[in-house]
Parts: structure tokens; C-alpha cells; sequence
């Protein structure tokens, strides 16, 4: 490349993904991106320092510099035209990863009418190549050797997001055909960093991982069960393997390939020549956790006769069947780069990742950059769910119930209603997801708004509101109804005044 | 024919053994015939005197002329105590269902056995519901009742041998569909136990007879009536 500098336009800044890539890009001195970030900006562009900041980049000085400008706007609807001209390439990382379709639109919206909506920017300002960040698995169903083409007839496709990304490369190489260069990238799946173990999300092989850790958590207090003679079956073939990447390796091939002058349109996997076997990965997991037993099983999902092992293993879902395929190998360029006897992954990478991800509380987001919405004028069960828990629960009774460990559903009826799912291991609330979630609950208390605006004022014990109202209990009720006082000494210690206090003061987590 | 019959409600105080615990009294203002107590299910689970089948049977005890005892165990509402290290015994209670500090909850039952007796000099009829069945059965030596009633018993979890001491007519009322235990094994426990007893098994319902509190008192009161310890057909007890 010439020292002139070189303009890239990038989506997905904030992503695992996007964050390593710039700084990929950035490692090249002639080379300048403007990021697109969502609103509100202030947000996004924080979270941009944070994860830059963690792998020694300091955002505020590189835009000062004029390496970086910031671009606000979101996929498909905000992105203007001006936005984009005068850059020599268009790099769209910007994605969404839910599996399922969930009613909000998603994932079709972002990624097929958001690929559309810039490729459609791209054609009208005339920009001459576009690099689309798509998955390894837009192969499906199918086995055998992948090679780097993009195949014209879509395949038997496993979930709505491996729809919408065969979809996006469909329209992407469309453009190519007609408007300019397209260059499709598709990385397999992301892990952390090989060098720190460093991730900014745990998706994928991590949720494995994490239920690998409930089990081994579960295991500590076991004593009817030897914790190296586990009874588990694992669904999946023990010489299949999974193909796994770390992030710093498929950010740097993506952007080599992307600032490599193209004379046609072309397909990259981002893919590990030499991955783990489903056996190796569990012989790590088995390692770190220092747990074994569990043996792979053909076995069909969901599991009807799981034991209280299975039960705790597949309590995120069925963490296995996207991450772990059978009878798939790649072509890719870029892994026959690698010099030989070399592994992407090995057993003590792979146990850095893990060491990360527990000091990291599995990537839970720092509390100084959550995003709390006090409603205004009515009491909102998103904001008690999603932010006022996360926030108190910790610094409650609750927290120190060392065996707390539960995965708890609350659905509240009504117009202003909603279904929220929390994940409680030994006392801390790890997460709190609004359904549809992977979690899966143990059991579920559903009470209508009216009464859960009372039962969080404390006007109500929400054992009253159990025994003479209207709420109802699923799933295991013994183990709902010991979870009651526990709920009910929170609800004394952080009240909150739903209908008649704005709930202001709760913005830090504080009692109202 | 039923007639409702009015009835006083007083709150009292029992003494504990070192704690005063709170209580509940009703009785008819007219004629007495007898006494009850009431134990209610465990602190932990919902368990306190205002419970939807305690309140039910203090209610329909009381007017049919029991003066009947309901109270708070420790920790519980008004009454003193409960366990001091909350979250420690929280944790226990979450891993293994079970704790050394529920001894105090039995004798806090004794306790109200007690008081009762120092207010009206009867054999009572004692009634447990749920985890109140083990508090109950616990204190039975002494007690020298006049029924046994037992809800919901959970013998899987507690053991009931003091049964054996006392030979008072038994009830045991349980559910189709208990989570604490199933039908077989409650059946399997009922038959291993003394003489005489009767077993009621409410069909659609399940360990909190939420909805079903009128069947539960009505074969409380049908048993109480059959054995001749209450006369309950005069009085109405569908409060
Ligand atoms: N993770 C994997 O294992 C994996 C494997 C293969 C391929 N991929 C692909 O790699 C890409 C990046 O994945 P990732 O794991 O880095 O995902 P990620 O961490 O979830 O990041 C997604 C990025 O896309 C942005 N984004 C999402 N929806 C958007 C919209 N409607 N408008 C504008 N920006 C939007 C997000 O912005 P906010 O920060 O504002 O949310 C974020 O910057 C995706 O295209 C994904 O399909 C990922």
C-alpha cells in the first residue's frame, strides 16, 4: 500500500469484533476510520474508549489526531449518504447475533435491511469496494469441505440468523456484480484473545464454558455425586470438532484482507485449519473446572428424561447445538498462512479465555456505564428488572445467601407487563435478560403490574399476594416458595415507591 | 340446617421460651365446647397465622365453639426471635430445605400448647398444617389431645414417630398433587402408622389448597363431628 491515507468506513465498532478490527486497522499508519456509532453517542463512544482503552488505544487522542471520526446513526433507517462519501471502503461488521427471531424484527432487520440500506448508501455514493463481515456458518446444514465461494441456492439453513446472514451475502454479492468490488469475510467462532485471554463478549463456545461452570459450582457442594463421575450426556460426536478462532487472528486476517487491493469480487473463511475436537474441548473444560464424567450422547434435544446434572448443565439452553457441528471442514487462504504444527487454540490458550472471562464475572458490563431510564411518571418493571436489581441486588441481604444459586422467571401481566429471566449463582445476580433468553427457568412467579408495583413498595408481602391473591407459581414450587423471604428481605432493605416517586433517588441503586 | 355463630377475636401474648410470641384467639360468645391450636406452616414458606388454611380453620373452629389458638412462631409478624444469622440460615435452609433453629419453631408450638391450657383447662384438638404437622407431632407426650389433624404432612422430610405416644383420633388430609410428597408416599407412610386414623386425600388440589381452604375445613369439621369431639352441625363455617 502507497503512504496515502486510506479512508475505511466501519460498522460494528463497539462489537468483539469491530473494536479488534479498528485497531487492526489503525496498526496501519496511512489509514483513517470513521465508526459508526449508535446513539445516543455519548454512550456508545465511552463503551468505544473502555474496550479500545483495554487494548492499549486511547480513542479521545487518535480522533484528535484525525485517525478516527465518529459518525452517529444506526442500520437500515439512519445512515445518510454524506456519511459515507469520499471513503475508499466500506467495512460492515455491524450485526446482529440473536439466533432466533424474537418479534422485535431481529435479526432480519440489522442484518439483512441494514446490509441492504448500505450497500444501498454505498451504490449512490459510489464507493468502490465493500468488505461484509459474515459467519461460517451461512454453509447450514451441509458437511463436508466449504469452499470460498459464495453458493448461489440457499442451503438448509439451522436458525433465523444464519438465514439473515446468507441473505446479506446474497445482497452483497449482488452489489459486487453490479457497483463494485465485494469481499466477503466469514469468520467461524470468535474466542478471546490468544495472547490475554482478553474478550469483550461471551457468546458462543463461552456459554459452554459457563455451563461447564455451574455444573463444576453445583459439584463443590455435591454429595451424592462424585464430581469426576458426573452423569451427563453432552449432545454432540466426540471426533467432530469446533471450529473456533481467537478474536486478535480473525481481526487481523479480516483486515489485511480488507486493505488488500482487490481486482474481484472474493469469499474468505476466517476459519481454524486445526480446531479442537468436541472431545479436546471438553478434556480442557474438564481440566480448568477439574470435573469429568460427562460423555457424549446422541441423545435428541430437549432432553425429557434429564437428571439434576443435565437440568443444571443445559440450564442456559442448549448450549451445544449451534457451537458444536459435525463433519465440517473449510478451504481458507489466510489459515494455509499459518506456519505449520502452529494451533490457533490450544489447551492453555483456551484456559487463559476461561481465567479472563471468570475475573471479568463472564464480561458483565462495569456499572458506570449503564444505561438507567427512571421512568417518569409510572413505575416501569424493564427498568426495575434490567437495571434497579442488577444495581441492588449486590449490595443486599440477598447477596449474602451463599447458596443461592437459582435461575428465576418473573412475568408480570398487564399492559405494562413483561417476562425477565435471573441468573443467581451463589448469591450474585450474574444476569437479568427480558424472554426470550437462552436461560432457562427453574421455576416462575407471575403476578399482575398492580400487584408488583405494591409488592416492590413493600405495601404488599409478595407471600400475600401468593397466598390470597392472584399470583401464581411454575415450575419448581418448592423452590419458589423458599425464595420468597429471601425476595421479601429485599424488598424490606431497597423499597421502591413505584406510583407516587418518580423513583429518581434510584437512579444510583438507592432506596427510595 | 347451619347457623353462623359469632365469635371474638383477641390478640394475645405467649410466653416462649425466652420470647413472647404473638397470637390469635377466637371463641363463641356464647357456649365453649373444647380448644384447638393451630400450628401453621414454616416461617420460611409463607408460614405465618394469616395463612389462607390456618385462618380458614381458626375461623370455623371458633365458631363452632372451640376456643382456638393460632400464632406467630418466632421471628414471624409481632412475635420476638427468629434466627439470628439470617443469611447463613437462609443458605442452609436453600441447599438442604432443613435447619438446627427449627427446633425453637417446635417449641415455640409447645409454648402455645401451654398457654392454651392456662386459659381453658381442655384437651384440645391440635391441628399442623404443612411443616405445623412436624411442630405438632413434636409436642404431642404432654399434650394429652383430644384429636390429631394433620394437613399436608410432609414424612419425606420429618419424622413423626411421636405419633405412637398419644392415642387420640387421627386425621391426616393431603393433597392429589403435593410437591413435598406424593400421594404413594404419603399413603405408604399413612398405613405404617397407628391406630385409629382416617386419611383424606382432596382431589384437585395441591400442598396450599389455594381455592380449596372451605373442603379442608369442612373434613376437619365432618372428622371432629364423626368422633364426637366438636358438635359442628348447628354452626355455620363457611366464613
Ligand atoms: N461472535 C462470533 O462468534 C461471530 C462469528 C462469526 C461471525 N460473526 C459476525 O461478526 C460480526 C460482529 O460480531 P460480534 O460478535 O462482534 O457482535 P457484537 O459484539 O454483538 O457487536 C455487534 C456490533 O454491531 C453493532 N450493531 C448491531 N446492530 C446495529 C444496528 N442496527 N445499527 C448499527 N450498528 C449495529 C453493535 O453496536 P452497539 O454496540 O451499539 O450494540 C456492535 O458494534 C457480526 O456481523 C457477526 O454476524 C460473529
Amino acid at each position: 500500500m502507497t503512504g496515502k491515507p486510506f479512508e475505511v468506513f466501519l460498522t460494528g465498532a463497539t462489537g468483539f469484533l469491530g473494536h479488534y478490527m479498528l485497531a487492526e486497522l489503525l496498526a496501519h499508519p496511512h489509514v483513517r476510520c470513521r465508526v459508526l456509532l449508535r446513539s445516543p453517542v455519548s454512550k456508545s463512544s465511552a463503551r468505544l474508549t473502555r474496550l479500545l482503552g483495554e487494548i492499549g488505544l486511547n480513542l479521545p487522542s487518535l480522533i484528535v489526531e484525525g485517525r478516527v471520526a465518529i459518525v452517529e446513526g444506526a442500520l437500515p433507517d439512519s445512515l445518510r449518504p454524506a456519511d459515507i462519501s469520499g471513503v475508499d471502503l466500506i467495512l460492515h461488521a455491524a450485526g446482529n447475533t440473536t439466533f432466533h427471531a424474537n418479534g422485535s424484527g431481529e435479526p432480519a432487520k440489522t442484518n439483512i435491511d441494514g446490509t441492504r440500506a448500505i450497500l444501498d448508501a454505498a451504490a449512490s455514493a459510489g464507493i468502490p469496494r465493500f468488505v461484509f463481515v459474515s459467519t461460517a456458518y451461512v454453509c447450514g446444514e451441509q458437511v463436508g469441505h466449504q469452499l470460498e465461494v459464495f453458493r448461489p441456492t440457499i442451503p438448509q439453513l439451522r436458525n433465523d440468523y444464519e438465514q439473515s446472514k446468507w441473505r446479506a451475502e446474497q445482497l452483497v454479492w449482488d452489489w459486487g456484480q453490479r457497483s463494485g468490488m465485494a469481499t466477503i469475510c466469514r469468520p467461524s467462532i470468535l474466542f478471546g484473545d490468544s495472547r490475554t485471554g482478553r474478550a469483550s463478549a461471551m457468546k458462543g463456545l463461552y456459554l459452554v464454558a459457563k455451563a461447564t461452570e455451574i455444573l463444576a459450582r453445583a459439584m463443590d457442594d455435591s454429595r451424592e455425586m462424585d464430581r469426576h463421575h458426573i452423569s451427563l450426556r453432552i449432545l454432540g460426536r466426540s471426533d467432530a470438532t469446533c471450529n473456533v478462532v481467537p478474536i486478535d487472528w480473525a481481526a487481523r486476517q479480516i483486515a489485511e484482507i480488507a486493505l488488500e487491493p482487490a481486482t474481484e469480487s472474493s469469499v474468505h473463511h476466517i476459519t481454524n485449519p486445526d480446531p479442537p475436537t468436541h472431545q479436546e474441548v471438553k478434556g480442557w473444560l474438564e481440566d480448568y473446572f477439574d470435573i469429568a464424567g460427562g460423555r457424549f450422547s446422541d441423545a435428541t434435544w430437549p432432553l425429557t428424561d434429564a437428571n439434576h446434572y443435565e437440568d443444571l448443565f443445559y440450564s442456559l439452553g442448549n448450549i451445544c447445538l449451534d457451537y458444536f457441528r459435525d463433519g465440517l471442514t473449510f478451504e481458507s487462504q489466510c489459515a494455509a498462512k499459518l506456519s505449520p504444527g502452529r494451533r490457533l487454540i490450544d489447551g492453555s490458550s483456551f484456559a487463559r479465555c476461561l481465567k479472563y472471562a471468570q475475573a471479568t464475572h463472564w464480561c458483565r458490563t462495569p456499572s458506570g456505564e449503564k444505561d438507567i431510564h427512571p421512568p417518569s411518571d409510572s413505575f416501569d418493571p424493564t427498568w426495575y428488572f434490567e437495571h434497579f436489581l442488577p444495581e441492588a441486588v449486590p449490595r443486599s441481604v440477598v447477596a449474602k445467601v451463599e447458596e443461592l444459586t437459582a435461575i428465576v422467571q418473573y412475568t408480570i401481566t398487564g399492559s405494562i407487563g413483561g417476562s425477565w429471566i435471573s441468573r443467581f449463582d451463589r448469591g450474585r445476580l450474574e444476569e437479568t435478560n427480558a424472554v426470550p433468553t437462552t436461560l432457562k427457568p427453574e421455576f416462575e412467579y407471575r403476578l399482575s403490574y398492580e400487584d408488583l408495583v405494591d409488592v416492590v413498595a413493600c405495601r404488599k408481602p409478595l407471600q400475600d399476594v401468593f397466598f390470597h391473591g392472584s399470583a401464581e407459581m411454575f415450575g419448581d414450587v418448592e423452590r419458589a416458595l423458599k425464595m420468597v423471604p429471601i425476595i421479601g428481605e429485599f424488598l424490606k432493605e431497597f423499597p421502591v415507591n413505584g406510583k407516587e416517586n418518580p423513583l429518581m433517588e434510584c437512579r444510583t441503586g438507592v432506596a427510595c | 340446617m347451619l347457623i353462623e355463630t359469632a365469635i371474638i377475636e383477641e390478640n394475645v401474648r405467649i410466653q416462649g421460651t425466652e420470647r413472647m410470641l404473638e397470637g390469635m384467639l377466637a371463641y363463641p360468645n356464647e357456649h365453649t365446647e373444647g380448644t384447638a391450636l393451630i400450628a401453621g406452616p414454616h416461617p420460611f414458606l409463607g408460614g405465618d397465622m394469616r395463612n389462607n388454611i390456618v385462618s380458614s380453620l381458626f375461623k370455623a373452629l371458633a365458631s363452632c365453639g372451640a376456643v382456638t389458638l393460632a400464632f406467630n412462631y418466632g421471628g414471624v409478624g409481632a412475635s420476638e426471635g427468629g434466627p439470628a444469622d439470617w443469611p447463613a440460615v437462609m443458605s442452609k435452609f436453600w441447599k438442604s430445605g432443613t435447619f438446627d433453629e427449627e427446633d425453637d419453631w417446635a417449641d415455640d408450638t409447645g409454648s402455645a400448647m401451654v398457654s392454651l391450657r392456662q386459659w381453658c383447662d381442655l384437651p384440645p384438638i391440635l391441628l399442623g398444617y404443612s411443616f405445623g404437622c412436624w411442630t405438632t407431632v413434636k409436642n404431642l407426650r404432654d399434650s394429652c389431645a383430644k384429636a390429631i389433624i394433620l394437613i399436608s404432612p410432609n414424612p419425606k422430610q420429618h419424622t413423626f414417630e411421636q405419633l405412637s405416644n398419644c392415642v387420640a383420633p387421627l386425621l391426616v388430609i393431603h393433597s392429589e398433587n403435593d410437591f413435598t410428597c406424593n400421594v404413594s408416599e404419603t399413603i405408604e407412610w399413612f398405613e405404617s402408622i397407628r391406630e385409629p386414623k382416617t386419611r383424606i386425600q382432596l382431589p384437585a388440589s395441591e400442598h396450599f389448597f389455594r381455592g380449596h381452604e372451605r373442603e379442608v375445613t369442612q373434613a376437619v369439621l365432618t372428622f371432629l363431628q364423626l368422633n364426637h369431639v366438636l358438635e359442628t352441625e348447628k354452626h355455620d363455617h363457611n366464613h
